[in-house]
């Protein structure tokens, strides 16, 4: 399985991993060392990982920032009990022990909770290959001077207001080489890339302090992609734009109580997805092992198949296929390869986001959602790119479709409960919308409502055109880890909302 | 032989690295760096070597022993700093130099900024003995997992099941810089976290310590299973305002998000938040007192901050009044205020100082509950998130064991309920505090944690509209 094409020469050409033969020798070290009594099942995950970061305010700093890491993950399951361990590289110069030291420890750890209920992975085939992200420019190679003019540009842009206090502006990259191997025969290797951008804007008066963001409030955006991503978000053009609305939101009036129509931007609605919809339809949670942190779900395992989950305009797919994500990729993090699944078919459940032993556990067959942090934590499943089907028509056809209400996006507070149910999100805009048409903004904006009323609530869904996605982190697992996972809408109409329940 | 005879058995657990590789490492990158044309330098490693025991119903599913660290070199060129980290020890010294490099290039791109302060010179261990617990370093997987079948076994018992991690961990930090800052110290971990569930009725526990005798995790499971089947039979909570008592999870929960009220170095800058523009207002009752307490007897202190400053204990609400702020060097210089040893590193944030180890003081006050004619115990917030930082306005939800309480007494079990509540507003109504305190770590915060007694709060909203 291969994917190349379009890839700057060298973007994936870093690092000590960007040797798949040198990668697999290690793997092959790790697996070696499981082999023992009672071991049935062992994978080992070998990442190394490089991100670079950098921020500039108003006030003129600069932080700039480059990490690396790598390291071994190994997990195995002996007599039925997982046992996982992970371990830093020493580094290319030294005699690394990391990969017998990780295989060592995961049996021991493994042999401690042998006794308790057995876990059962059905049989696979073996997948092997090689997967990269195709980039353009690579995000590591462009000049400093490319960069930084770019930051202060932003940052004069966003804070040519008066009332603009404060501007934080950042640009991000990173670069990582996954190698999987399995005793079942995979060998896989994926190389990818992400670039990303972030800007906030902080207007402050008498009256208060209002935010707003681009091209998201949260972390702002990154895509499996080259700098031309970055390039593609015309960053000065909407600075502009951002401390400009900043400022307005002060003189604004406070969004009003009650109940009304919506139409719900993509920005928020990556959100709404997120946390509606994403978290609930884990498996692990659904069955119960996020009990104690995440929470569960308010979806029972029976329901998977047959749920009404939303109305007949919703239907949501898992798609890591789809190139430009960060839930983007060619396997998975157990070793199942990336294929598309309708997990909300026209308002019915008909598959949950799950790992190899979740769905075993329900009798299903994972839907390839097994997803961790890097090499030091135990996969689980994560959304990948999930994301609400587009329907037809644009936004200025779906407001006038709504009439009266209002146009609301991108986050500015979240909450929902731990099932997954009753939520509340403010958002950073709103705008009144009259007769089809946009009128005041407003400040303050907020709504509430439980998640199958929300969707069962859903009218239209505009088309293909006005769709955007969004990367963004997640947390989860104790040790709680970040997923990092893509989700995307069109503009979406939402009748009789309750709105302005943050007091 | 097989891999499995060749293992030992469990070992008391180590530091990832230990002191002389890290020491080591750090110099080498500082010493580099300067050797490079940096004008400063500093290092800092953080090591931590930790297992977890995940369990649910009757299984161990995530069963994680992590050994990793991060050497993070600063490095500086006419004011601009760059910043290179690797979990490659080997390669210190070449990251040192890449990190000269890259302030050199900054520099050169974008001109000279003021410099800014260094911490003072200090050298030397910081060998606190109550920092690194024996006990918790020997809670061993073998020790853990049976722990955790004890609780699953007491759970059945009782009809319902058990949920929750327990897990161990050394964490270290090494400190170097060119201005003579040598700083060393390591620490043991140890962690509890359950949650009961009896039909519809659930309770939660969680603690975390140096000590893992501080747990008492025999105590907390015993008692979490009888509050999951005293919970059994929920009702939903009408919308109203209640005299609440908030268990002591509830209260640290509150207090968690602080710092986005305006209690940094960062905010004092800005001229924004409590600290610049409300500092010696009384904003909650005179018996609160909220500091930042690096240490504190509870909860995860340590003596020092990633860039090699002495952590102090910061008072945050003073008897009720706003006071002061924590700082990391940058933000000290900006905002005139002292450097109080807090700087923090988070993943896809900008370096920023952090209250670390919030700590509210207990109070005397033993049955609160008994107290509440007619109101509402509510064991544990869940999903906070600032809704108005300028009116210190959180939204969030209740979560497991929640009580009516009629006559002093819990009785009637209820459901979840959302609530947004301004934090200076109800600490503002607080009328009674208990004597115990349980810590809770702080996410997404390196050796976060928050340790709180329980309040008794007259008036606490809860419903989602107004």
């Amino acid at each position: 399985m291969s994917r190349p094409g379009g890839t700057a020469p060298t973007a994936h050409a870093w690092g000590d991993l960007a040797d798949d033969a040198r990668a697999c020798g290690l793997l092959d070290e790790a697996l070696a060392a499981t082999e023992a009594r009672g071991v049935t099942f062992a994978d080992a995950r070998l990442v190394e990982a490089e991100e670079l970061r950098l921020y500039t305010s108003r006030a003129g700093g600069l932080d700039e920032r480059r990490e690396h890491t790598a390291g071994i993950g190994v997990r195995v399951l002996v007599d039925g009990a997982w046992g996982f361990a992970a371990v830093a590289l020493a580094g290319p110069g030294s005699s690394d022990r990391a990969p017998r030291e990780a295989a060592e420890q995961a049996v021991r750890s493994a042999l401690a909770g042998a006794g308790l209920a057995r876990t059962e992975l059905p049989a696979r085939e073996s997948s092997s290959g090689r997967w990269e992200v195709p980039v353009e420019v690579d995000p590591f190679a462009v000049p400093d001077e490319e960069r930084h003019a770019l930051l202060q540009e932003v940052v004069r842009a966003a804070s040519a207001p008066q009332a603009v206090r404060a501007v934080t502006a950042g640009l991000n990259a990173k670069r990582q080489h996954r190698h999987y191997a399995d005793s079942e025969g995979s060998r896989q290797h994926q190389h990818l890339v992400e670039s990303g951008a972030v800007l906030q804007a902080v207007a402050a008066d008498e009256s208060g302090v209002q935010r707003r963001s681009y091209p998201n409030s949260f972390h702002g955006n990154t895509a499996a992609g080259g700098w031309e991503y970055v390039l593609g978000l015309s960053l000065p053009t909407e600075a502009a734009r951002v401390g400009e609305e900043a400022t307005r939101l002060l003189t604004a009036p406070q969004a009003p109580s009650g109940t009304a129509d919506l139409v719900i931007g993509p920005a928020q609605m990556a959100l709404q997805i997120h946390e509606s919809v994403g978290h609930a339809i884990e498996l692990d949670r659904i069955l119960g092992d996020e009990t104690n942190f995440a929470g569960a779900s308010w979806v029972q395992p029976s329901d998977v198949g047959s749920l009404r989950y939303g109305s007949p305009a919703v239907t949501i797919v898992s798609d890591p296929t789809a190139p430009g994500t960060r839930g983007t990729f060619a396997w998975d993090d157990e070793g199942t390869p990336a294929v598309r699944r309708t997990l909300i078919e026209e308002g019915v459940l008909r598959e949950a986001l799950s790992s190899r032993e979740s769905a075993a556990r329900a009798a299903r067959t994972t839907s390839g959602a097994a997803r961790s942090d890097g090499w030091a934590y135990l996969p689980v499943p994560f959304a990948t790119n999930v994301y609400l089907e587009p329907g037809r028509g644009s936004l200025p056809e779906l407001l006038e479709r709504m009439g009266d209400g209002y146009y609301v996006d991108d986050n500015s507070s979240w909450s929902i409960d731990d099932r997954r149910m009753a939520f509340q999100f403010g958002t950073e805009v709103a705008w009144e919308v009259r007769g089809g048409r946009r009128g005041r903004l407003l400040r303050g904006f907020s709504y509430g409502g439980t998640t199958p009323q929300f969707w069962g609530s859903v009218e239209a869904v505009a088309g293909p055109e006005e769709f955007r996605a969004f990367g963004m982190p997640c947390g989860k697992g104790e040790p709680k880890q970040w997923g990092f996972l893509g989700h995307g809408s069109s503009p979406t109409l939402v009748r009789g909302v309750r709105i302005g329940v943050m007091g | 032989m097989s891999t499995v005879d060749r293992i030992a058995p469990g070992q008391p657990l180590e530091v990832a690295v230990g002191r002389d590789r890290a020491l080591e490492a750090c110099h080498a990158a500082v010493a580099a760096a300067l050797a490079a044309g940096a004008d400063r330098a500093s290092a800092f490693l953080t090591g931590r070597r930790s297992g977890y025991t995940r369990f649910a119903v009757d299984r161990v599913h995530q069963p994680q022993d992590i050994r990793e660290w991060t050497l993070m070199v600063r490095a500086e060129s006419d004011g601009r700093a760059s910043r290179v980290a690797t979990t490659d020890l080997t390669a210190a010294a070449a990251v040192g130099g890449r990190a000269a490099d890259r302030a050199r290039a900054l520099a050169a791109a974008f001109g000279s900024l003021p410099v800014g302060p260094a911490a003072p010179a200090v050298a030397g261990d910081d060998a606190d003995a109550s920092l690194w617990v024996d006990e918790s370093a020997h809670w061993d997987t073998a020790a853990r997992t049976a722990a955790a079948r004890r609780t699953m076994d007491a759970a059945v018992r009782a009809g319902g099941a058990a949920y929750g991690m327990v897990h161990h961990a050394a964490t270290e930090l090494a400190v170097v810089t060119g201005e003579g800052v040598e700083r060393y110290a390591r620490a043991t971990e140890a962690h509890g976290s359950l949650t009961v569930k009896v039909a519809d009725g659930t309770s939660h526990w969680t603690d975390v310590d140096r000590s893992l005798a501080v747990l008492d995790l025999e105590a907390a499971t015993a008692r979490t299973v009888r509050e999951a089947d005293a919970a059994k039979g929920r009702i939903d909570l009408p919308d109203g305002t209640y005299d609440v008592v908030l268990g002591p999870l509830a209260t640290g929960g509150l207090l968690e998000r602080i710092a986005a009220f305006g209690f940094t170095g960062e905010a004092v800058a800005d001229g924004v938040g409590a600290v610049a523009r409300r500092r010696g207002q009384q904003v909650v009752v005179p018996e609160v007192d909220v500091a930042d307490d690096p240490t504190a007897r509870r909860g995860l202190p340590f003596p020092f901050d990633l860039e090699g400053t002495a952590s102090v204990r910061v008072p945050l609400l003073d008897r009720g009044r706003v006071a002061g702020a924590v700082t990391d060097l940058a933000s000290a210089a900006r905002s005139g205020l002292p450097p109080t040893g807090h700087a923090h590193i988070a993943r896809e944030e900008t370096p920023h100082a952090v209250p670390a180890s919030i700590t509210m003081a207990a109070g005397s006050d033993e049955d609160l509950v008994a107290g509440v004619e007619r109101g509402l115990y509510v064991q544990r917030l869940w999903y906070l998130n600032v809704i108005d930082p300028e009116t210190t306005t959180l939204t969030g939800g209740s979560r497991d064991a929640c009580f009516l309480v009629e006559d002093g007494r819990l009785t009637q079990p209820v459901s979840p309920a959302r609530f947004s509540e301004s934090v200076f507003g109800a600490l503002g109504r607080v009328d009674g505090i208990g004597p115990d305190v349980l810590a809770q770590p702080l996410m997404n915060v390196w050796n976060g944690c928050v340790s709180a007694p329980a309040v008794r709060v007259r008036g606490f909203r809860f419903g989602g509209a107004r």
